[in-house]
């Protein structure tokens, strides 16, 4: 063993890192910059759920339990009337919707149950939890304040629950499963498009691609349609699984799911080659990797709600392709909407964009001749 | 400009940074001759070539390819380019990179261009499975399988051993009897004796230009390499 040879292999590896700023850029700032977005979207607090109540009740305690609920700091409360609250609910804007009955002071008083009914939007399990939750608490606190703290027995609670979307049954794996199912395979198409570019750039045969009457156009196409046949392949693989081996809830068409997973593909497909430009090796190539999938993990709404996010970083969110994938699918999967639903044919549209976008990035860093 | 020529460069200027990679050169290239670009590594025989295929826009000057002015896309279907590395798809046979090659070319006769560089017993060899030299032969039959009318080779047989050396050579030579104009770049002084004319370049410049014999004549050496010194001393 001669530590001076040991020495003359550590000393050539720090010397290449002293030419290459950039892996040392990558070294130390990734780490950073995933850790900072990970405290962001950790140690910001969530987001109140938005309650409708519709408070209807003859008597007091209805008041009474409304002014509990404004108190949580957990809920986001508004009084809309029956029709906008459903409407609310609908679009999102509201994730659940009570309605106090007329008659609920009286029936208490009469020793009845006390059965509010409750309508969950039901596509996000935690929200539905924590809804549920609080009303019980606030509901609690009104009774026992018109109490006053005495010792009648409390009415029994029977809140008569029903979901919009989804439902009871609705977990974890249902929220992710179709979002990551994209995830899954934007970033595989493009990783391999990405590495197989650079290829043709090293191996010199881009150069020879050049001096053929090739268009530009015509090696993005060609790059386009075969990766695209893999993608393909890969979609409907990855979606059986998910639905028929995973049982991952779907209310949707399978056809819209599928061509939203295609929009990702043919994006990730240019995206691939536009950014191996950049990359002078396929070492270079694979340091793009986390700078262009961890963002996206993070901060396209598949972990962390993008409504969660501090509003900067909701602007970050909303530049990111898969914020719009993620959305989507979820709305499909989720609700069954469809193409007539505005979110879905807006998200829709920015991913088609955004395809435009890349491949017109990709045929423009295909220049014929150098500068 | 005369329509004999394949090729005409005139006064053309291109740099990188402060290296002026050619340096207001001009040449021309008669159909049907196997003229060769002769010069020391950097000194501008790479570049020329790629402003002769237009893959590099000329600050001044002008390039002249097959009656086209460079660049130009439509050509490039009559021009055949072998590349100083041989630029292959190493996961695929050998049989698939020359039909890849004629595909985008318009077509070719695959297995003729295979049978030209002898690698017919080896067609279905994937290219990692290859030895150098017959990696060079197979990029040359990439470079001819369209049959083209200007052939462009940049240090073609680096790599290749004599008796292949030779081999190619007559097949150059009868390519050029069938009039295909060949430009080949190249350090190595022998090979030289073989092409019909002649140029030789330093630092961006054509040097001179003619037949070996000539070439000899006017630096009053026996050897071209003494010619290559004499003249770039008399430029300097």
């Amino acid at each position: 063993m001669s530590l001076r040879r040991a020495l003359a292999i550590t000393a050539r590896l720090l010397a290449g890192f002293r030419h290459d700023r950039r892996t040392l850029g990558i070294l130390f700032m990734v780490p950073l910059v995933m850790l900072g977005l990970f405290a962001l979207l950790l140690r910001h607090d969530p987001i109140p759920v938005a309650l409708g109540v519709i408070n209807q009740d003859a008597g007091p305690l209805g008041g009474a339990i409304v002014e509990e609920l404004r108190a949580s700091d957990r809920l986001d409360v508004s009084e809309p009337t029956s029709d906008v609250g459903r409407a609310q609910l609908e679009d999102g804007t509201l994730q659940a919707l009570i309605w106090l009955p007329e008659d609920l002071t009286a029936t208490v008083a009469g020793g009845g149950a006390l059965r509010p009914q409750i309508l969950l939007r039901g596509t996000d399990p935690s929200a539905s939890a924590l809804t549920l939750q609080t009303v019980q608490q606030a509901i609690l606190a009104a009774l026992g304040a018109q109490n006053g703290g005495g010792g009648a027995r409390p009415p029994a609670l029977e809140p008569q629950v029903t979901y919009r979307y989804g439902g009871e049954t609705l977990d974890g794996l249902d929220l992710l499963g179709g979002p990551f199912v994209g995830l899954v395979i934007f970033f595989l198409v493009y990783v391999v498009t990405s590495i197989s570019f650079l290829r043709e750039r090293s191996l010199g045969t881009l150069e020879r691609l050049m001096a053929s009457p090739l268009r530009r156009g015509e090696i993005v196409v060609g790059y386009m349609l075969g990766f695209s046949a893999v993608a393909v392949v890969q979609s409907v693989e990855v979606l059986l699984f998910s639905l028929l081996v995973l049982n991952i809830y779907n209310a949707g068409s399978v056809v819209l799911i599928f061509g939203i997973e295609l929009l990702l593909a043919l994006a990730a497909v240019n995206l691939g080659i536009f950014l191996s430009t950049f990359a002078r090796s396929e070492f270079e190539a694979v340091q793009f990797i986390p700078m262009v999938v961890a963002p996206q993990i993070l901060l396209s709404g598949v972990i962390v709600p993008v409504a969660s996010e501090p509003e900067w970083l909701q602007v970050v969110s909303n530049v990111l392709p898969l914020t719009y994938a993620v959305d989507a699918l979820r709305s499909v999967m989720l609700e069954g909407a469809d193409l007539a639903s505005g979110v879905v044919l807006t998200d829709v549209a920015v991913l088609a964009a955004f395809c435009v976008a890349t491949i017109l990035a990709a045929a423009a860093t295909l220049r014929r001749t150098v500068a | 400009m005369s329509d004999a020529a394949a090729v005409e460069v005139r006064d053309v200027r291109k740099s990188f940074g402060a290296i002026h990679a050619l340096d207001g050169l001009s040449l021309r290239v008669p159909r049907g001759q196997i003229f060769g670009l002769l010069g020391p590594n950097g000194s501008g025989k790479t570049t020329l070539i790629r402003a002769i295929l237009g893959l590099v826009r000329p600050e001044a000057g002008e390039v002249m390819t097959l009656g086209q002015r460079m660049p130009q896309r439509e050509v490039l279907d009559r021009i055949g380019y072998m590349t100083q590395a041989a630029a292959l798809y190493t996961d695929l046979t050998a049989e698939e990179n020359v039909r890849f090659f004629a595909a985008i070319a318009g077509g070719g006769d695959v297995a003729a261009a295979l049978a030209f560089v002898e690698l017919s017993d080896r067609a279905r060899s994937v290219v990692a499975t290859l030895s150098g030299g017959m990696r060079t032969r197979l990029s040359l039959a990439c470079a001819i399988v369209h049959s083209p009318d200007l052939l462009m080779l940049d240090e073609p047989t680096v790599g290749v051993d004599p008796h292949l050396r030779v081999q190619l050579w007559d097949g150059f030579r009868a390519m050029a009897a069938g009039g295909t104009t060949i430009i080949v770049s190249s350090h190595v002084m022998d090979e030289a004796e073989r092409c019909d004319r002649l140029g030789l370049m330093n630092r961006g410049q054509l040097l001179a230009e003619g037949t070996t014999a000539e070439l000899l004549a006017r630096a009053g050496t026996d050897s071209l390499e003494g010619a290559f010194l004499a003249l770039s001393q008399a430029t300097e």
